[in-house]
């Protein structure tokens, strides 16, 4: 019988430690090996079912010392939703000023993460 | 589509050093002058690749145009700079040698040299030289304390801006396509050139194009100047290299070669030239550098400057010679200034190589006296020969610094770090005389972004300046050519 | 003249914890100068996630993780100037500066040398090629890109997989634009392994290692580029020649400390990481002149920048307190698969934090410290790569004896 296993990286922490996950032939989970920390199993488990990203980009902000305002998203969304995120994100234009942790776009595409503000954008 | 049409006495071809010495010595007479030139900028060719050496005169044979003009330019360059406001040093320049063939020819080279006019030549030895270049190894060496260094790019510019400053008008972005000789009896020859842009009529045509007037010699109808480009790349070395070397040492040059020898040149900002090498090449706008080069300058270089230091590279560059002889011809051919029965009034300047940069003043007042010849020329009342540049903020004194900032706070804003460039200085070049709008027409013009980090810091700060004073868009940003789009849009629209 | 106890040149991540860190020790007379128009320094362009987990224990964005100091440093009305550049530092500590406002001389008891780092060019590595625009260093693409609204292009190839190289590969895809592929000269990649993962893999960039650009193409804006791949000795293998057509070129090369300044002063810089050579006080040659962060050497995570200046901070209080350090006669030397160390030299009277890198990737091995021989204290490691800087604490116990005798690093595979 052949053990099938998958390599990741996680990346949660600068350690990037690199852990295998081991499934039987049925491809059910058996074994997780090489994390160094509790999260780094679970990250692994969240990779194998269903693996999700933060985004961080910018929005535009009229009548601001900048231009951008960058902006992240408060939780992590399913990997393939990034690109339609991004796509909402796009739509949005602000009118300075903009604060560190405002809420520009509150539970993005129904996803439970908010896009916030990461930066103090103030008015010029 | 309807196209521009202007008339002038005079249209010179090529905003060259040549180009714009012509134009500013035809400018103290009543003519209507235009430059006419297919880049964004003055001396973005020739005049401005290159090692930035005003030449003493004694590589070049007795009784050429060659010998001649340069002695001349290098001897009076000290009212030039005094005039046109430009930096420039008499650094004197060694030719070193190892052999005793090294040292018949050094002696060759330095009767040459006398033979020419060249002044204060001697032959000199290790001690001497250790004193004049104390990291440059030789065991003897050709001295000529007339040699000097200056900027290239801020010698075209000026000559230029004085130009302007006595009326005559600068065209760029217009690559000629065709010339037409209209000769109506009776009438003085009057030729009309169409260029990318508009039309242009004009009475005299001055061919300073560098590399491409056999081009445009062959759309007046001669056929017989080729020119030969023949690249040459450099290395340009930080600052820091600038403390081994203040005087440019050059190697004994190989007379088939047609170049002066892989030498090291302190600019006059402070840095060090490596180069150049010589290469024939098919195109003429090819200023690609190579492996193979990059490493023969390393391999040379360290021949008589061995303190070459990995660390020091700041960029490299190239150049390329307008030669009238093929590479199985070999060595030099003498400057061509002429106009031919064909065509009067269409002066051809074919083949300005070096020593051109030293010789642009010499050559520019040959073509006056040759318009001399055919016409009265009148001398403007009003001519001022001098031109006023960028003062530069790092080399005031402490006191002189805080004036200039009370007089304009922009002073006390460094943009570029590395070489301590004011946003005064930068706005200054952004609103330039000539109406050049180009990133690096920015650089050559204050030094911004040529130090260690090459814009790192300032490029972003630039950029921004030039869109905010001249109203552009980031697609309109242009870095230095024509197509040369530094971005493709916004992020955010 | 103004006078200040500590003069900090850098308002980014070092300067603002150094600055924190010192009025929590009570030291009072502080000023930062900061050449931008406001402080963070780099962070405010780094705007992706990620920083901040060492120190405080969550992730935030470059913006989120500088805002946190700048508000301490604001709440505990440390004094600063921005859009300041400073001139000239000298060896007894006279600082020129201008702004807008105008040219103004200091003198400080101790100045503390936070500058950052700068990217290494096109030209400091002498790439084949014509000079077209659309050849830009990672961090200027950032900057065009995070800061100012600006596109700096659609198709893209990455040279160097240094972190931020590796950064912007997934900003620019974000962003709409085709990075085509990351190329690294050496047989492993320069950047973090989680960045490999989240901003190419993830995305299905290419990285292509052992594989250099060898020519740039375009007289005007950039065509194309010819990658190769590289031997051993990093030359070129004839016939390995790829043509991508790409519009942009973004160079991510290395990092190299910014020491202008300390060059003025006559601060002597280690070969190795071209920042100052320091001692467990981080204090350089010139007594009272400190330097932490990448300006001493370049770190791989901001949160080890903080907690250096914080510990330079220490040291810095404790100079101005006592007027000196004591003198560290104790070399810190290297094997030759160690590429560095932070600090170069030791008292061997109290404890210190020990930086450095190895100079290729190892698995299983251990960090040696000995001194006359004998194995002082061992760091076993699963793995230790060059892009990861590792830091050990070495506590004074762990000294053999109070004799000046060279501490020696060491890697050995276990």
């Amino acid at each position: 019988m052949e053990n099938l296993t998958r390599n990741f990286i996680c990346i949660l922490c600068p350690n990037s430690c690199e852990i295998t996950a081991s499934f039987n032939n049925d491809g059910i989970l058996r074994n997780i090996d090489g994390f160094s920390c509790q999260k780094g199993a679970e990250y692994v488990q969240q990779e194998i079912y269903n693996p999700r990203r933060n985004i961080a980009t910018s929005v535009k902000v009229t009548g601001g010392e900048l231009p951008l305002v960058s902006v992240r998203l408060t939780k992590a969304i399913p990997k393939e939703k990034i690109f339609e995120v991004m796509t909402e994100i796009k739509k949005v234009t602000l009118q300075a000023p903009v604060s560190l942790g405002d809420v520009i776009i509150s539970n993005v595409l129904g996803l439970g993460a908010d896009v916030i503000a990461t930066k103090d954008v103030p008015r010029i | 589509m309807t196209r521009d049409v202007r008339s002038y006495d005079v249209l010179i071809i090529g905003a060259g050093v040549v180009g714009c010495a012509v134009a500013r010595e035809l400018s103290r007479y009543n003519l209507k002058i235009a430059v006419l030139e297919k880049e964004l900028d003055v001396g973005m060719e020739t005049s401005g690749r290159n090692s930035g050496v005003l030449h003493a005169g004694f590589n070049n044979k007795p009784g050429t145009l060659m010998a001649k003009y340069c002695v001349e330019g290098c001897l009076e360059f000290d009212q030039v700079a005094k005039e046109l406001d430009i930096p420039f040093k008499r650094t004197g320049k060694i030719v070193v040698g190892f052999t005793e063939d090294d040292k018949k020819k050094l002696y060759q080279l330095k009767e040459q040299g006398e033979r020419n006019g060249v002044p204060g030549l001697e032959i000199i030895g290790r001690e001497k030289i250790k004193e004049l270049a104390p990291y440059v190894d030789g065991e003897f060496a050709l001295y000529s304390p007339v040699t000097g260094i200056l900027n290239p790019f801020i010698y075209t510019i000026a000559l230029a801006e004085n130009a302007r400053q006595n009326g005559v008008d600068f065209y760029f972005a217009n690559e000629v396509l065709a010339i037409c000789l209209a000769n109506q009896e009776n009438q003085p020859a009057c030729y009309q050139l169409t260029t990318t842009k508009a039309t242009y009529i004009g009475r005299w045509l001055i061919n300073c194009a560098g590399l491409n007037s056999d081009k445009i010699a062959r759309m007046m109808g001669i056929d017989d100047y080729t020119i030969y480009p023949c690249r040459g790349e450099y290395f340009i070395l930080d600052k820091k290299a600038g403390d081994y070397l203040k005087i440019p040492a050059y190697p004994v040059p190989n007379p088939k070669e047609g170049g002066l020898g892989i030498h090291l040149t302190p600019t006059i900002d402070g840095n060090v030239l490596i180069g150049p090498s010589s290469e024939y090449i098919e195109e003429r706008d090819n200023y690609a550098a190579t492996q193979k080069i990059m490493d023969l300058l390393l391999k040379d270089g360290s021949r008589i400057f061995p303190y070459i230091r990995r660390e020091f590279f700041i960029r490299n560059f190239a150049g390329i010679r307008p030669k009238l002889v093929s590479e199985e011809q070999g060595g030099y051919a003498d400057f061509v200034i002429e106009e031919r029965t064909e065509t009067p009034q269409a002066i051809n300047l074919i083949g300005i190589e070096s020593p051109g940069l030293t010789s642009a003043l010499p050559l520019a007042r040959k073509v006056v006296e040759m318009v001399g010849e055919k016409e009265h020329l009148k001398e403007k009342a009003d001519f001022n020969p001098y031109r006023q540049g960028i003062l530069c903020f790092r080399e005031q004194p402490l006191e002189k610094k805080k004036e200039l900032i009370e007089q304009d706070p922009n002073y006390g804003e460094i943009i570029c770090r590395c070489e301590t460039i004011t946003k005064a200085e930068i706005l200054q070049a952004i609103h330039n005389p000539l109406g050049v709008e180009t990133l690096v027409g920015v650089k050559n013009r204050t030094r911004a972004m040529m130090g260690r980090c090459q814009g790192g810091y300032c490029q972003t700060r630039i950029a921004e300046l030039i869109m905010q004073e001249k109203g552009k868009e980031p697609p309109e940003v242009i870095y230095a050519r024509q197509g040369g789009n530094m971005f493709t849009g916004r992020v955010r629209d | 003249m103004v006078k200040k106890d500590v003069l900090i040149i850098g308002g980014g991540p070092a300067g603002l914890a150094a600055a924190v860190k010192l009025k929590k020790l009570g030291v009072e007379s502080i000023l930062i100068l900061e050449r931008e128009n406001h402080l963070g320094g780099i962070l405010r362009q780094c705007i992706h996630d990620g920083f901040g987990l060492t120190r405080f224990k969550e992730a935030l964005s470059g913006p989120e993780y500088a805002a946190r100091f700048v508000a301490e440093v604001q709440a505990m009305d440390i004094a600063y100037e921005t859009s300041t550049t400073v001139l000239e530092i000298t060896a007894d500590k006279k600082v020129t500066a201008v702004s807008q406002k105008g040219l103004q001389e200091y003198q400080a008891k101790a100045i503390i040398l936070t500058t950052g780092c700068r990217e290494r060019t096109r030209g400091a590595i002498s790439i084949p090629g014509t000079r077209p625009a659309g050849v830009y260093t990672a961090g200027v693409a950032q900057a065009y890109v995070n800061l100012k609204n600006i596109m700096v292009g659609k198709r893209i190839i990455i040279l160097g997989s240094g972190d931020i190289g590796l950064i912007m590969a997934r900003r620019m895809t974000l962003e709409g634009a085709k990075v085509e592929a990351v190329l690294e000269i050496l047989p492993y990649p320069s950047g973090l392994p989680r960045n490999i993962e989240q901003c190419l893999n993830d995305y299905n960039i290419p990285l292509f290692l052992s594989h250099t650009v060898t020519d740039i193409k375009g007289k005007a804006r950039l065509e194309g580029v010819t990658v190769s791949q590289v031997d051993e000795q990093f030359k070129p293998i004839p016939g390995t020649e790829r043509d991508y057509a790409c519009d942009t070129l973004i160079l991510s090369v290395g990092l190299i400390p910014e020491n202008e300044l300390a060059l003025m002063a006559g601060v002597e810089l280690d070969s190795r990481t071209k920042g100052a050579i320091v001692d467990e006080n981080y204090q350089t040659n010139i007594e009272g002149i400190f330097a932490a962060g990448n300006a001493l050497h370049v770190h791989d995570l901001v949160d080890y920048v903080s907690l250096e200046a914080e510990n330079l901070a220490e040291a810095v209080a404790e100079y101005l307190r006592q007027g000196s350090l004591p003198p560290c006669p104790i070399l810190i030397e290297t094997d030759s698969l160690i590429g560095y160390t932070v600090p170069q030299k030791i008292s061997g009277l109290k404890d210190f934090q020990l930086s450095l890198r190895v100079k290729k990737p190892f698995q299983n091995c251990s960090i040696q410290i000995s001194q006359n021989g004998e194995l002082l204290k061992a760091k076993k490691m699963r793995k230790a790569l060059p892009a990861e800087m590792i830091q050990i604490k070495v506590i004074k116990s762990d000294f053999l004896t109070n004799e000046i005798a060279n501490l020696r690093i060491s890697v050995a595979n276990s």
